[in-house]
């Protein structure tokens, strides 16, 4: 009697096991195509058997852990080449757009006007009686400062892109700390009972990945479970189930955005913003900080130079009337901004007749100025007298060009190590359709077959109860 | 190897979105037919057709600047030869008034007046305009340089066309040289410096040398020797000092029409004997200011020509560089296009099937 009771009790516990299995198998089925998810199993043990006399009789199985197949060393490493992978993310993106504001591929850009400005100055000389190549001047020399002033806000947008970014994703990192953290708090509850918290870790996983791809951080999990976070080497992000937020704002020094980090409401604030290195907005800022910032000194000192040669050689001049020249640009006070500030003298605007065309007061056929100015365009000008002015922003163009060009090249080369990364990891945790049907054959199997045990012991119940009638 | 069903997936839209990127790209070359569309496309020569375009352009400019120092020059030479040939009419009258075979007082008066005539005209071919522009009156080239005594206006200036990177052309003669004959140098050449000034260091020492130029001018203007004083010319005439190997001289062709009109007037007959002599040296001052304005022609022409050879050298190295190989394009689109067919067909067969679909 006391076998059949056992038999019984085994048949139940195996059906129950087998639900188990298949439910752990819908759950893998129906998180399939979710990121970051790892397959689970449940983990069948042999259950303790009973001794009597030599025998030894098994009592079945009973279900152990629900455990998640994960290689939590390749995780991390994918996690450190997100980190890469978004930084050049980070850099690519608004290159490309630096590049756009040099491209002349298609449109016309700051060489043509250049150009078109130098040989307004030839077209003078031609004929420096007419008011039309006069006229030809102003406007060659006003599109030229448009489109110095076109450079300069063009990159300056970019900037204020990448901080408009950069405050949405200190945002973005602030929830997901704090999602860490709260992940952090279940782990601990549920593990401290010795179960496996697989959903909460996978989730977690999937967070730390993320988050490493917005900024490089440091973590390390403790050996109660929690992870603590470490950002731009002195951050601490999380600590067990706390978050500190990154705080980011334009601050009046440089009217950027930068990014800062308090311990607590009441602690001072450490600007940190040249400790983010890694993760999209490293890279975001490199763009922004050195890349475009450099651009822009450039094209201000192009602006620069410009201004100051040609207004040299034109207050020597004479104008139509025979008075001194003026100043051709009205001169920018410092190199920095000076590719915003570069205008064409008002007073040349209102009266081209002002344009000092020549040299001698009076000679209204005099070009010898005009020919000055246009041939300052194979002068070599820049860079301590090595490079004339087109030389000198070809060169610019070719090197962003150059930075562009290997940002994508990085960025695609990053993209595929981090594929094949994930690839592998997909072939350990990730679900197969195949697989799972299988299990789910199997299960259903041993469902049926635990319930024929199960009947079996009914029927022998029923024959044992049956003995007397007989 | 364990393959996970988001390993397919993932891999399929991997794949695909490769062959799309690469579609994308070829169709954009094949619509601009340009391999280069932006800087990091290939930044060398992204920066190499900037410079080729610069290039271009400005050789168009100078191009443009020579067609019309040409038009300028070859309109001043072409006065010129009508004053050439008013001055060899004037010799020829006065070779005829030079003896009395055949002339006489009578004859002289008579042939006065078509000297004066041609001295009008020889004022009027001064006072030539090219559009606006006095083309004899120097850099002064709204003033009308002669007044119909010949009194000269302009001023002695050089009108410079820049006609390659480095180099300047003289565009203009001015009048004071050819008619007046000032300036020139002793072997009658109208000489115009090749050099130009292209920094303010430099324009500034142009303008000192133009102030010592102009101090030895005067000095000499004082030295010179008066010839002839005629009391009804109300003119003085000036020789400027002979140049002792050559002999020649700048010559003012008007005073040398007007003495030769007041000698027939006059009736002397040694005068225009003298003024023969004098028309001489002026018709060489003319002729050779011509031959001067000729081989200007002839450098320009030249240069034309190697500026049109390297505009288009130039162009073809800029498409060598940023335009796409159309054929090698083409082939390369229908590559990818057959490539991405494949990818889909296998794709589309990989997707679909698991295990499910053979339990039924």
């Amino acid at each position: 009697m006391a076998k059949i009771g056992t038999m019984m009790d085994v048949g139940k516990r195996s059906l129950q096991n087998s639900q188990t299995a298949l439910q752990t198998v819908s759950h893998n089925i129906a998180n399939k195509s979710r990121e970051g998810y790892s397959r689970q199993r449940v983990e069948l043990q042999t259950n303790t058997p009973i001794g009597e006399g030599n025998l030894r009789i098994g009592t079945g199985a009973k279900a152990g852990l629900i455990s998640r197949t994960n290689n939590p060393w390749l995780e991390k490493q994918i996690q450190k080449e997100q980190t890469s992978m978004g930084f050049h993310d980070g850099r690519t993106e608004p290159l490309g757009r630096v590049e756009q504001v040099y491209n002349e591929q298609i449109n016309k850009g700051l060489n043509t006007y250049m150009t078109q400005f130098f040989n307004s100055f030839r077209e003078l000389s031609n004929n420096p009686e007419s008011l039309a190549s006069r006229t030809m001047v102003r406007e060659a020399s006003q599109q030229m400062a448009e489109d110095f002033k076109r450079v300069n806000t063009q990159l300056k947008d970019i900037q204020d892109d990448v901080d408009g970014q950069i405050i949405s994703l200190t945002d973005q990192i602030n929830k997901m700390t704090k999602e860490i953290a709260v992940l952090n708090e279940k782990i601990l509850q549920v593990e401290v009972q010795g179960i496996p918290a697989n959903d909460e870790r996978d989730r977690r996983d999937l967070l730390l990945k993320q988050l490493g791809e917005k900024v490089e951080i440091s973590w390390a999990e403790g050996t109660n479970g929690q992870v603590s976070i470490t950002a731009g080497s002195t951050a601490i992000l999380v600590s067990g189930s706390t978050a500190t937020d990154l705080k980011a704002k334009r601050t009046d020094a440089r009217d950027r955005v930068e990014i800062f980090y308090s311990q607590d409401q009441y602690g001072s604030e450490f600007k940190l913003t040249d400790n983010f290195k890694g993760g999209k907005i490293g890279g975001l800022l490199d763009v922004r900080d050195n890349i475009i910032e450099d651009a822009l000194k450039h094209v201000d000192e192009l602006a620069y130079n410009l201004a100051k040669e040609v207004n040299t050689i034109h207050i020597e001049g004479h104008d139509r009337y025979g008075k001194p020249g003026v100043l051709f640009f009205e001169m920018p006070e410092t190199m920095k901004g000076a590719s915003e500030k570069i205008a064409v003298n008002k007073t040349l605007i209102e009266d081209v007749g002002r344009i000092a065309a020549g040299n001698k007061p009076g000679a209204t056929g005099d070009n010898t100025i005009s020919n000055m100015i246009s041939s300052l365009q194979h002068r070599q000008t820049m860079q301590d007298g090595t490079a004339t002015f087109d030389d000198f922003y070809n060169s610019r163009v070719g090197e962003l060009g150059t930075i562009t060009q290997r940002a994508r090249s990085t960025q695609e080369a990053q993209k595929s190590i981090l594929e094949q990364m994930s690839s592998i990891r997909e072939s350990i945790s990730g679900v197969s359709l195949d697989e799972e049907t299988t299990n789910m054959i199997q299960m259903q199997k041993m469902y049926d077959a635990s319930a024929r045990v199960i009947r079996t012991a009914d029927e022998m119940l029923e024959t044992v109860l049956s003995l007397k009638r007989m | 190897m364990r393959i996970a069903d988001k390993m397919t997936t993932t891999q399929v839209d991997r794949n695909i979105q490769k062959n799309r990127a690469e579609m994308a790209s070829q169709q954009n070359q094949a619509a601009t037919q340009k391999r280069v569309n932006k800087p990091s496309d290939d930044p060398l020569a992204a920066t190499r057709v900037l410079a080729a375009r610069t290039d271009e352009n400005s050789y168009k400019q100078y191009m443009q600047n020579i067609v019309q120092a040409k038009s300028f020059i070859e309109y001043s030479e072409q006065a010129l030869g009508e004053l050439n040939d008013a001055l060899v009419r004037a010799k020829e009258l006065a070779i005829g008034q030079a003896s009395d075979a055949g002339a006489g007082e009578e004859t002289r008066r008579i042939t006065a007046e078509e000297v004066g005539q041609i001295f009008q005209q020889s004022v009027q071919i001064g006072n030539r305009k090219l559009g606006d522009r006095y083309i004899f009156s120097g850099l002064q080239t709204l003033t009308q340089p002669f007044d119909p005594s010949g009194q000269y206006s302009g001023d002695s200036g050089d009108i410079k066309i820049q006609i390659h990177k480095d180099a300047h052309v003289g565009m203009n003669l001015a009048g004071s040289k050819v008619f007046l004959g000032e300036g020139i140098a002793g072997d009658g050449y109208i000489r115009t410096s090749p050099s130009h000034p292209k920094t303010v260091d430099e324009l500034k020492e142009k303008r000192m040398e133009d102030q010592e130029i102009q101090q030895l001018e005067q000095e000499d203007e004082l030295n010179q020797v008066q010839t002839r004083s005629l009391a009804s010319t109300g003119s003085t005439e000036k020789i400027s000092k002979q140049d002792p190997v050559t002999n020649s001289r700048g010559l003012n062709v008007f005073q040398t029409l007007k003495g030769l009109e007041i000698s027939l007037r006059t009736n002397d007959k040694a005068g225009v004997q003298d003024s023969l002599d004098m028309l001489d040296q002026a018709i060489s001052q003319v002729v050779l200011a011509r031959a001067e304005l000729g081989s200007r022609v002839t450098s320009l022409n030249a240069t034309t020509d190697s500026l049109q050879k390297a505009v288009l050298d130039n162009k073809a190295m800029a498409s060598q560089m940023e335009d796409t190989d159309v054929f090698k394009l083409v082939s390369d689109i229908n590559k990818t296009e057959s490539t991405l067919k494949a990818t889909m067909e296998t794709s589309s067969k990989m997707v679909q099937r698991s295990l499910l679909d053979f339990l039924r």
